[in-house]
């Protein structure tokens, strides 16, 4: 398997999209390429970094394909590469911001090489923010297998131990890839996995300060995620957990469907239920660096 | 691939050290006694091959680029470009100054922003500085602060692969704290502006060899 950024370059004539192809190739990436908004949805999926797209395609146009790829892989980035000038074309919704490069300025194909290059190597298209550190996050938390996490009885008793000493709805260990959190246990509901922009956690990652949102309807950053409503998720507490080199890799936390505030005292005791996950969790990996 | 520059960016007049290329800051404090001023002075620059592409958020293009030329910067519309947010432009002047209806349309600031990246960077100026003057509206008028945060995440990604500049400015006491503090996360660093009796402080967090304790602005 390739190593080169993956990139689905979408052109419906079939000489013009060979050219920008092989640009792209010359560029180091690997190149799948399709003609349509319909055959782009079908070769999609979460391994892609970048499409690059026309504007106008037979079935649909630049937006539908922007629709597409966010429907499956929300932080990939997509470029226009269109001769339309950004004037021209029509507005998109507030979630469909993407790169954009004109092919009628000289030597497009090559310019346009630089921006997918450099971006499907090192660029998010996502609607939160992400680590300065997330590549090396990442490939921490790839050294865990939640599946076989989950199956450990020590982190379902720890939960269950939280949701009565806090009197609370849920209380979770999760996991955060790249895409989503997933939950190694979770007391109270039956969630396996939530997408991160959705996830409190995707905040609670970024410091190592414990993170309090007492109501969700009254925070900006949560107040129109639907998930988070569905969920009946309306105050939370969580406390990331690190491994021994201090790569952020999940959060120990808590919720309720009610408004609710956390003492000092209760804080202190959440950071502790922290520890002990992470002690957990490096004892699990040390087992397995020795087996 | 594009040309990797190994030159810092410089800040003529300012209290501040060179940053490398790539770099994004957030400048906070009151917009208008200090930061707005601070963010165009940190667009201004003396490089030959420097541009700057402005997104004017609460004030028109052309009175954004009598701002931007009152604190120190050149108008050559072939490097200096605007995108006008502010709904307030009559007659627009050329190719160097794009319209958007509305802070509220994220797809299209990014679109125009891009193109008028590549045409200051098709004219040869590729040491480009991108100013979002200010940061305010596109918040306020976004309903779901996640559109925000992928606009911010593909702007900032396209100044750090194009090792250029990034300067937006924000109102803290505009926006919640939670807020402020998840926009900063997506900067590099943060440039705190304050004014004593008229007179200009900054203290940076976030980058090193900068000034961390507040340090007099000179004129």
């Amino acid at each position: 398997m390739s190593d080169s950024p993956t990139v689905l370059c979408a052109q419906p004539d079939a000489s013009e999209r060979a050219e920008t192809a092989d640009v792209l190739a010359d560029a180091g990436l690997a190149v799948e390429e399709v003609e349509s908004v319909g055959t782009l949805t079908t070769a999609l999926d979460r391994s892609v970094d970048c499409v690059v797209t026309a504007f106008d395609l037979p079935d649909g146009d630049g937006f539908d394909v922007v629709d597409a790829v966010r429907s499956v892989n929300p932080a990939c980035v997509v470029i226009l590469y269109t001769e339309h000038a950004p004037s021209d074309l029509p507005r998109g919704g507030p979630e469909q911001v993407v790169e954009y490069v004109p092919r009628m300025v000289p030597e497009s194909r090559e310019r346009l090489a630089d921006v997918a290059a450099m971006a499907a190597a090192e660029v998010t298209q996502a609607a939160y923010p992400v680590p300065e550190t997330e590549t090396e996050r990442l490939a921490a938390v790839q050294q865990y297998d939640v599946d076989q996490l989950a199956a450990i009885d020590a982190f379902d008793r720890l939960t269950a131990l939280m949701t009565s000493h806090f009197d609370i709805d849920v209380a979770f260990v999760g996991l955060m890839d790249e895409h989503e959190e997933r939950f190694v246990a979770c007391e109270g509901a039956n969630w396996r996995t939530l997408s991160r922009e959705d996830a409190i956690c995707t905040h609670t990652i970024l410091s190592d300060e414990t993170m309090v949102v007492e109501d969700t309807h009254e925070d900006p950053r949560f107040a129109e995620v639907d998930a988070l409503k569905q969920l009946d998720i309306r105050s939370y507490a969580g406390v990331r957990i690190t491994d021994k080199q201090g790569n952020a890799i999940g959060a120990v936390c808590c919720t309720d469907g009610e408004p609710r505030r956390y003492t000092q005292t209760e804080l202190d005791d959440l950071q502790r239920f922290a520890d002990e996950v992470e002690e957990q969790l490096l004892l699990r990996r040390r087992l397995q660096e020795d087996a | 691939m594009s040309q990797r520059r190994d030159d810092r960016y410089t800040f003529d007049g300012l209290p501040l050290n060179p940053v490398r290329p790539g770099t994004s800051l957030l400048v906070t404090g009151p917009v208008l006694s200090g930061a707005r001023e601070m963010g165009l002075r940190l667009l201004c620059s003396s490089d030959a091959d420097g541009g700057t592409v402005l997104v004017a958020t609460d004030k028109d293009a052309t009175t954004m680029l009598e701002d931007f030329e009152r604190h120190g910067g050149v108008l050559d519309r072939e490097r200096v470009r605007v995108i006008d947010c502010a709904q307030e432009s009559g007659d627009l002047p050329e190719d160097s100054v794009s319209t958007v209806s509305t802070p509220a349309d994220l797809t299209g600031i990014g679109i125009e922003y891009s193109g008028q990246y590549e045409s200051t960077y098709a004219s040869g100026y590729t040491r480009v500085r991108t100013g979002i003057i200010t940061l305010t509206p596109l918040l306020v008028y976004s309903d779901d602060v996640r559109a925000v945060y992928r606009f911010l995440n593909t702007i900032t990604g396209r100044i750090g692969t194009a090792d250029g500049l990034g300067i937006c400015v924000l109102d803290p006491n505009a926006h919640e704290e939670q807020v402020v503090e998840s926009v900063a996360q997506f900067f590099d660093g943060r440039v705190d502006v304050r004014a004593d009796r008229g007179a200009l402080d900054l203290r940076v967090t976030g980058l090193r060899d900068q000034p961390t304790n507040w340090t007099p602005v000179g004129t």
